[in-house]
């Protein structure tokens, strides 16, 4: 994965309007066993033209808050309990179903994570990808295969002419998540949501598919949320990072501060389980236990049962910790988080490595 | 799709000639095809013989097959075994009053049933949902030809209360049913009755299977990949999730048209249809193989043919099928 990170837009980063505005999202699912609190009080901004990477373990709510935003959590049992979503000033959870679906796939589109199941298999890669034109315009059908034609070329397609009346199985993986992304920038969106886009690919398709994404957003200069719980990809794709766990969001920041200077525990065991090239490791590190229920969540912080820094200090099992400002877009959700050099550094010492992890 | 037509059309000949084969020794080998002439007292040594000798009966078993079997594709069945009148003309006389019935019904059946299935699936769990779910069991558990007497006291009583009398209860055309259109419209109306208590079975049925497969399919990736691309949620449901839905749907209602056919004797017998059903109880308790096997070679190719309908169908709506 040794490839030239995207240019920096024109737009300097993080400042201005941000086109995305998340605030306090609260989304719950009703289930047998009770109310999982998927997500809970996330807030996190994208600016135009930045890529914003959203890591966490699974079930961390990281997918919930984009579908949420999107209206694409099934209702009932899901229920978007609280907050709001501002694109550019308008409150998405205010607009009624016929707006929302006029937002989606035009000002925000979305790239999901198996290219497998996610095209529809009796009809045509070319249909499928003229649906995303044709949802939100009134177009010829002439213009629309043009386009189409076009938009497959721009994501790398060989022979996009025949791709376009072929169906989906008789294309590879790599080949449908190219697809997927051409028919997530048909209409030149604002927002463009990646979920986990390269999970389900082979490891050498995967730089080709983060390139054919790095080109699209390039050429639609929209704010991109990238999610994934793979940190290389972070490295690679990312400007700015969020990190969340357990519904909440831990902490942010560019995507150096993250990787060269954690704020939140959480973060610096992420970072210190990356398997290492140039350490001789007998084992990768783990960071100890398990992923939080989201139906009982710890008390206070939800992550003091992992927590090496928390360890026997009240505060963490009591207070849920606030997301405190330490910077210009650096947040981190940790009471103790001024400790948390000595903490790296204590790491470095026990495990004989660096933290950070691959140079970005 | 042209090889893979004619591939489906290629394998289908191998199946009907195993048919004939296996309907030949279930019919004529298992017992004596001159039983019910020797019961008969009237009937002479002399005349059972000149039968016997007729129709090869003296002769070896492959060579009575291959008798009885190379006259089908010349389009004939031969003769009834004492009388010299052709069994075909009867045979096709009944065989397209039984087919206007089963395929009137196959079709009324599919479409309701994919509209119901799809309307319980969309609104899964509401009170539409809980109601198909429950009139579907009793539709699923009740004899057809129950119902279709319920039909015909209803018809009754409805004639007697009002004086409209709205379907006749018996027979395929009035006594003068005219030509062309009209007479079109008087067979349809003969017919809604009869076809209404054999779809009831297949309504119940092909509704669960579609409310079943389109449940999965909404909830599949690909419907939430066009909801994210903001297609309508009416053009969600025709173009992504219905075509998907009714492939298992076809496959059931294909395999189910057998169950059709015999359900047709019962109900032709209600009704009293001019059709197979009842030509072959009729056959039947004449005991003459031939007829009865004349039927069982009709009843397998029309299988035959509506399976090869659902291949084609299936490969329409899947291109995976069709390409492969």
């Amino acid at each position: 994965m040794a490839r030239e990170k995207t240019a920096p837009s024109t737009q300097p980063i993080g400042v201005g309007e941000p086109l995305l505005s998340i605030r306090g999202l609260v989304t719950e699912f009703a289930t047998a066993d009770g109310v999982v609190h998927a997500v809970d009080g996330v807030s996190y901004d994208v600016y135009p033209g930045e890529t914003v990477g959203v890591v966490g373990e699974s079930g961390s709510g990281k997918s919930v808050t984009v579908m949420s935003l999107l209206g694409l959590i099934p209702q009932p049992p899901g229920r978007i309990a609280g907050g709001e979503v501002l694109l550019e000033g308008r409150d998405l959870l205010k607009l009624d179903p016929k707006e929302l679906r006029k937002v989606r796939g035009k000002e925000i589109a979305m790239i999901f994570q198996d290219p497998m199941t996610s095209l529809n298999p009796v009809l045509t890669v070319g249909d499928q990808i003229a649906e995303a034109i044709t949802s939100h315009a009134q177009v010829g059908k002439d213009e629309v295969r043009r386009r189409c034609v076009a938009l497959l070329e721009l994501v790398g397609v060989p022979n996009p002419s025949d791709r376009f009346d072929q169906y989906p199985h008789e294309s590879s993986g790599g080949m449908r998540q190219r697809a997927m992304i051409a028919m997530a920038i048909a209409n030149q969106p604002k927002i463009l949501i990646a979920d986990e886009p390269t999970t389900a690919l082979d490891v050498t398709i995967q730089a080709q598919v983060l390139e054919v994404l790095a080109a699209a957003q390039r050429e639609t200069n929209a704010g991109t949320i990238l999610i994934t719980h793979d940190l290389g990809v972070i490295a690679e794709m990312a400007d700015r990072v969020v990190v969340m766990y357990g519904g909440r969001v831990v902490e942010t920041g560019s995507v150096d501060e993250i990787f060269h200077s954690p704020k939140h525990p959480y973060t610096l065991g992420l970072l210190s389980s990356l398997p290492r090239p140039n350490v001789d490791m007998e084992r990768l590190l783990p960071i100890p236990g398990n992923p939080p229920s989201l139906i009982n969540l710890p008390s206070g912080c939800a992550f003091h049962p992992r927590c090496h820094l928390g360890e026997g200090r009240s505060s963490c099992r009591t207070e849920i910790p606030p997301l405190h400002q330490l910077g210009d877009g650096r947040h981190s959700a940790c009471h103790y988080h001024d400790e948390m050099s000595e903490e790296a550094a204590r790491v470095e010492r026990e495990t004989g490595t660096t933290i950070e992890g691959e140079n970005p | 799709m042209l090889t893979y037509a004619l591939r489906r059309l290629l394998i289908s000949i191998p199946v009907i000639i195993a048919a004939t084969l296996l309907i030949f020794v279930a019919i004529s080998m298992s017992g004596d095809p001159l039983a019910d002439l020797r019961q008969q007292p009237n009937i002479t040594q002399g005349q059972i013989d000149r039968v016997r000798a007729d129709r090869g009966l003296d002769q070896p078993a492959y060579v009575q097959y291959i008798r009885w079997v190379e006259q089908i594709p010349q389009g004939g069945f031969g003769e009834y075994m004492i009388s010299p009148r052709e069994i075909w003309p009867d045979l096709r006389r009944v065989a397209t009053h039984t087919l206007q019935l089963v395929i009137g019904a196959e079709v009324i059946a599919f479409g309701i049933a994919v509209a119901l299935g799809v309307a319980s699936a969309k609104r899964q769990y509401s009170v539409f949902d809980y109601t198909t779910t429950t009139i579907s069991f009793v539709g699923y558990s009740m004899p057809a030809f129950w119902f279709a007497l319920i039909l015909q006291v209803s018809v009754v009583t409805i004639w007697q209360v009002t004086g409209i009398r709205l379907f006749p209860l018996a027979n395929l055309s009035s006594p003068n049913p005219g030509t062309g259109f009209a007479f079109f419209v008087d067979r349809v109306h003969h017919l809604i009755l009869p076809m209404a208590s054999l779809a009831i079975f297949s309504i119940a049925s092909y509704s669960r299977y579609m409310r079943a497969s389109m449940l999965e399919v909404i909830n599949s990736d690909y419907v939430r990949t066009a909801r994210a691309k903001g297609v309508p949620e009416r053009k969600i449901t025709t173009r992504h999730a219905m075509r998907n839905a009714m492939i298992p749907t076809v496959t059931v209602a294909a395999l189910s048209f057998g169950a059709l056919l015999s359900g047709a004797i019962v109900i032709e017998t209600v009704f009293g249809l001019d059709g197979m059903g009842r030509y072959f109880i009729l056959q039947l308790n004449r005991r003459d193989p031939y007829p009865i096997m004349a039927f069982l070679v009709i009843t397998a190719v029309v299988t035959v043919v509506f399976n090869l309908i659902a291949d084609l169908v299936y490969g329409y709506l899947d291109p995976r099928i069709r390409f492969d």
